[in-house]
């Protein structure tokens, strides 16, 4: 438990990278990669963990955005992506974080896993 | 048994090595599956004629779309910052409505500040008008835009825009000027991560470019396609050779007896003798082939202005007026700012792309424009020597066709290469399209000459303008698109001026396609500045423009139109000539009048003509709402929408001759709708009320009572369209890149015949109003905001306003501390690198 503790602790803080400018918009993916080889115990634990990070870190910054703008933009993108109401456009974009932060969490940890039994 | 002893056996040997490639195929496996899906979410991908964007760049909220979402009090904006070029310290004071006061030491950096700031609210909007007017849009949409790209190019858009700059470059001074501009631009782009471009990239992924005087030079054409690019000649000229002469000079007289025109004849004209009314050069014959194009609504893009002289106001001050209406978008056409050096001080608006005050005012003159709508593109059909259509033969000499290539980009798709004939009269762009009535035709068009090299710096000029003699000196270069300029001046006068590059044609010549291979049949000239109509201080103490005539028929001087205005003008001159003691809210009252000169004309002529037995229970209640209508499109008017349907369906139904067989496109040009109420008026038995397709003969009361019958079957098969005005004709204002979820629709009186032009998209574009008293006093809205983000409360903030007829007071400051605290969005320096 402890242990993904860490890694979404690791992907909300490590996250925060991402603002860097020339990093690419997937880097939570590396971030990820990097707490699965540190924390990550099992294949399933990785995954959600990385997801939960990743999910919880995009949809925050997004929301924090979203409040001080008032919803006015999400309210325009939402009709131009078949009609999403506000939370339904927060939610994807926290889904897209918590997928790669999960895939990347995974990779981290079958890296780690080859790494040292090979 | 632990892993050291299996291993020593030979199947436990191969168990391990088994996990140990395992491991490895899992983590090569995991890592594919997050690359994949990285790369699933880096594509843009199709869904039909449309793309979504790339998921993960556009949603991430990082350098996606959420980085567009900013604050809801507004940009924020650095109090500082440094640029490089300018010469001096640069104080801008935003006000609440985002408008920029910028205060300069001279005209460069307030024009590089211009450039600066006009970038950071509107840059892709920029970049979109840059590449309409280039044909280049397809560079980014892809497939669907080719045909609208290539005709641009086609047109010789990308060709008038190098001819434009070749020509400012012959002026250093106007040069340096647009250049501090464009030098503005590009230090807001130069300073962006793609994080912080405008939504509209990140949608359909692409990066700005740097701006350049050919930009802004291609902006300039891209308004003079809209306002000078029409013309009927090829309908012309195939009603003339259908109908002959008689018919034709009796279906489309070219005066309207009942016009008033902008400027009248008062013997001005009197020592100007022009020989070239003498010859009537001979339309083409022989065309042929028949082309249709769409019925359209007529007078959408049009204008007002005026002026009205202190003897008609309550504070003895002339006001002048103007509301442009045109396509009605978001972002907005038009930008407002404050210019202000120690030799300068206006406030107005500005198209992006294009520096300087395009309709303001400064603390001497205001001024106003609409379109002039005179007839500036003709078309002169080839005689070819060869079959291969590439020489051709003018007054018996050949000459050799010039080929210009133009290559189109095309998103996902191998670029089009695309061969454009040019002639000595300019290019040819249907010469690929065998079926089309064009296809042997080269267009002479006004837009594709070398401007004279001070036009560029004509509203500069304007700007800076201190009397009526400075303001006809800084129009007097002013070439294309041909505009009614109007002017009142704080000492008291008041003027108007239609200027432009205007051919001095002989009698009819542009009416019709002409015969390319005579020399005489180019333009003689243009008329002489001197010679244009114009009009200073008259006597009836106003000067009004709504895109009708110049001039009565005795202006020495041939000139047609597309479709000059038959109604707003008469509307205004009777709303003028009533005014006394008049007030801003006056003229307010003026902009915003839903009154149809047209209907008022129309509608008694209907209702005399209309057999009355054959109305039902339904027809007497439409009968009634009729009659009771006042002839104003107000949003809650009901009896508009029946008035509409009707006379549109006489229209239509009458001229059945002109039409295809599905009655939806002319084949022929349509007589104007003044001459056809003049015709039910006054020759209800004239031939050409009789339909075709029926073996009795009709006149103008069948035509009526068959439209009445089918207005009312309109509604009862459309019952959601028996409504108000408002609701029948909702109004969109359209997202420049067609996203509706970036649009808006609003409900609104108004109508394209009244001076509240308000028809389902297009409109009064900037409502202005300035009182030219010892205080310089402006009032003004348009239907958008100053923002082009559609992510920021400032994209559509004046729009309500704009639909309820509601002003705002222009800020127009002598120095930044004016602007009241309470009014002050924010402040920004701009310092020398």
């Amino acid at each position: 438990m402890k242990h993904t503790f860490w890694i979404i602790g690791w992907l909300l803080v490590g996250g925060i990278l991402c603002q860097v400018g020339w990093l690419p918009w997937w880097a939570i993916a590396g971030v990820g990669a990097m707490g699965g080889w540190l924390w990550a115990k099992g294949n399933s634990q990785s995954f959600w963990g990385g997801f939960l990070g990743g999910f919880l870190l995009w949809l925050l910054f997004a929301l924090l955005r979203d409040v001080a703008n008032g919803g006015i933009l999400s309210a325009r993108v939402g009709a131009l992506f078949l009609g999403l109401p506000r939370w339904g456009l927060l939610g994807v974009t926290g889904l897209l974080g918590g997928l790669l932060g999960g895939l990347g969490t995974l990779t981290g940890y079958r890296a780690r896993v080859w790494w040292h039994r090979r | 048994m632990g892993i050291k002893q299996l291993s020593t056996t030979p199947v436990g040997f191969i168990f391990i090595a088994y996990l140990r490639a395992m491991r490895g195929v899992l983590f090569v496996l995991s890592l594919v599956l997050t690359t994949g899906i990285i790369g699933l979410l880096h594509l843009p991908l199709p869904l039909g004629q449309q793309r979504i964007p790339a998921l993960g760049c556009f949603f991430n909220p990082f350098s996606g779309f959420w980085r567009n979402a900013e604050p809801r009090e507004g940009p924020r904006l650095p109090s500082e910052l440094h640029l490089t070029g300018l010469r001096g310290k640069v104080q801008v004071v935003y006000d609440d409505l985002l408008v920029p006061h910028i205060f300069a030491e001279n005209l460069e950096d307030a024009l590089q500040a211009q450039g600066y700031i006009t970038a950071q609210h509107r840059l892709w909007q920029m970049d979109l008008a840059a590449r309409r007017a280039s044909g280049r849009l397809s560079e980014v949409l892809g497939e669907r835009t080719v045909e609208l790209d290539r005709m641009t190019r086609r047109r010789g858009l990308p060709y008038a825009a190098e001819n434009a700059v070749r020509g400012w470059q012959r002026s250093a001074e106007g040069m340096r000027l647009l250049e501090a501009y464009c030098a503005g631009i590009n230090a807001w782009i130069a300073g962006l991560k793609p994080a912080d471009y405008p939504i509209e990239f990140k949608l359909l992924g692409y990066a700005p470019e740097p701006w350049s005087p050919l930009k802004t030079a291609l902006i300039v054409e891209n308004m003079a396609e809209t306002l000078c690019g029409g013309e009927n000649d090829l309908l012309s000229t195939l009603a003339l050779e259908q109908f002959g002469r008689h018919t034709f000079d009796e279906l489309y007289p070219e005066w309207n007896p009942r016009q008033r025109p902008i400027v009248p004849d008062t013997g001005q004209w009197r020592n100007i003798r022009s020989t070239l009314q003498e010859h009537r050069p001979a339309p083409t014959e022989g065309l042929g082939r028949l082309s249709a194009r769409p019925i359209e609504d007529d007078y959408l893009l049009g204008s007002n202005n005026w002026a009205v002289a202190g003897t008609r106001t309550h504070s003895g001050a002339p006001i002048l007026c103007n509301d442009p209406h045109l396509t009605l978008s978001l972002p907005s056409i038009w930008f407002q700012l404050q210019l202000w050096t120690p030799a300068l001080n206006c406030y107005g608006v500005s198209l992006q792309g294009v520096p300087g005050i395009i309709i303001g005012f400064n603390e001497h003159v205001a001024w106003g424009v609409t379109n002039a709508g005179h007839d500036v593109a003709d078309w002169y059909r080839i005689r070819w020597v060869d079959a291969a259509r590439t020489r051709y033969l003018v007054d018996g000499k050949t000459h050799q066709v010039q080929w210009r290539v133009e290559k189109i980009s095309i998103q996902g798709r191998p670029p089009l290469l695309d061969s454009v004939r040019y002639t000595l009269w300019g290019p040819m762009p249907y010469d690929s399209q065998p079926d089309h009535p064009l296809y042997d035709c080269a267009l002479r068009w006004i837009t594709h000459d070398e401007p004279d090299p001070s036009e560029m710096r004509s509203f500069l000029f304007l700007n800076l303008a201190k009397t009526y003699d400075d303001y006809r000196a800084a129009i007097a270069s002013y070439d294309a698109p041909a505009q009614n300029f109007v002017l009142a001046t704080r000492s008291g006068e008041v003027g108007i001026t239609v200027q432009g590059k205007l051919p001095a044609r002989r009698k009819e010549q542009g009416r019709f396609v002409l015969d390319g291979s005579q020399q005489s049949f180019a333009w003689p000239g243009f008329i002489p500045n001197e010679h244009l109509p114009a009009l200073r201080s008259p006597q009836q103490g106003f000067v009004f423009s709504a895109n009708q005539h110049s001039t009565p028929p005795s202006y020495p001087y041939y000139y047609t139109s597309r479709d000059f205005d038959d109604y707003r003008g008469r509307h205004l001159y009777d709303r003028l000539a009533a005014l006394r003691q008049a007030t801003a809210d006056s003229m307010t009252s003026i902009q915003l009048d839903n009154y149809s000169q047209r209907a008022a004309d129309a509608l008694p002529v209907l209702l005399r003509l209309l057999n009355r037995t054959a109305a039902d229970d339904e027809g007497k209640k439409c009968l009634a709402e009729l009659e009771a209508w006042d002839y104003r499109y107000d949003a809650h008017a009901t009896a508009a929408p029946l008035y509409e349907v009707w006379f549109d369906t006489c229209y239509v139904r009458t001229w059945d001759e002109m039409l295809d067989s599905t009655g939806q496109k002319q084949l022929l040009l349509l007589p104007e709708r003044w001459r056809f109420i003049e015709l039910l008026e006054k020759a209800p038995t004239h031939p050409f009320f009789d339909r075709k397709d029926t073996p009795q003969r009709e006149t103008a009361a069948d035509i009526v009572t068959d439209a009445f019958l089918r207005m009312q079957q309109f509604f009862q098969k459309n019952p959601d369209k028996r409504t108000t005005w408002g609701k029948f004709r909702p109004v969109v204002v359209r997202h420049l890149g067609q996203i509706d979820a970036f649009s808006r629709e609003v409900i609104a009186g108004g109508h394209s015949t009244a001076l509240n032009a308000l028809s389902r998209n297009h409109g009064p574009s900037w409502r202005m109003i300035v009182e030219m008293g010892d205080e310089v006093r402006g009032r003004g809205v348009y239907p958008g905001g100053q923002s082009g983000n559609p992510g920021s409360r400032f994209y559509d903030n004046l729009l309500d306003a704009w639909v309820q007829g509601r002003y705002f007071d222009l800020l127009f400051l002598k120095k930044p501390e004016d602007l009241p605290t309470a009014r002050t969005f924010t402040h920004q320096i701009l310092l020398p690198q």
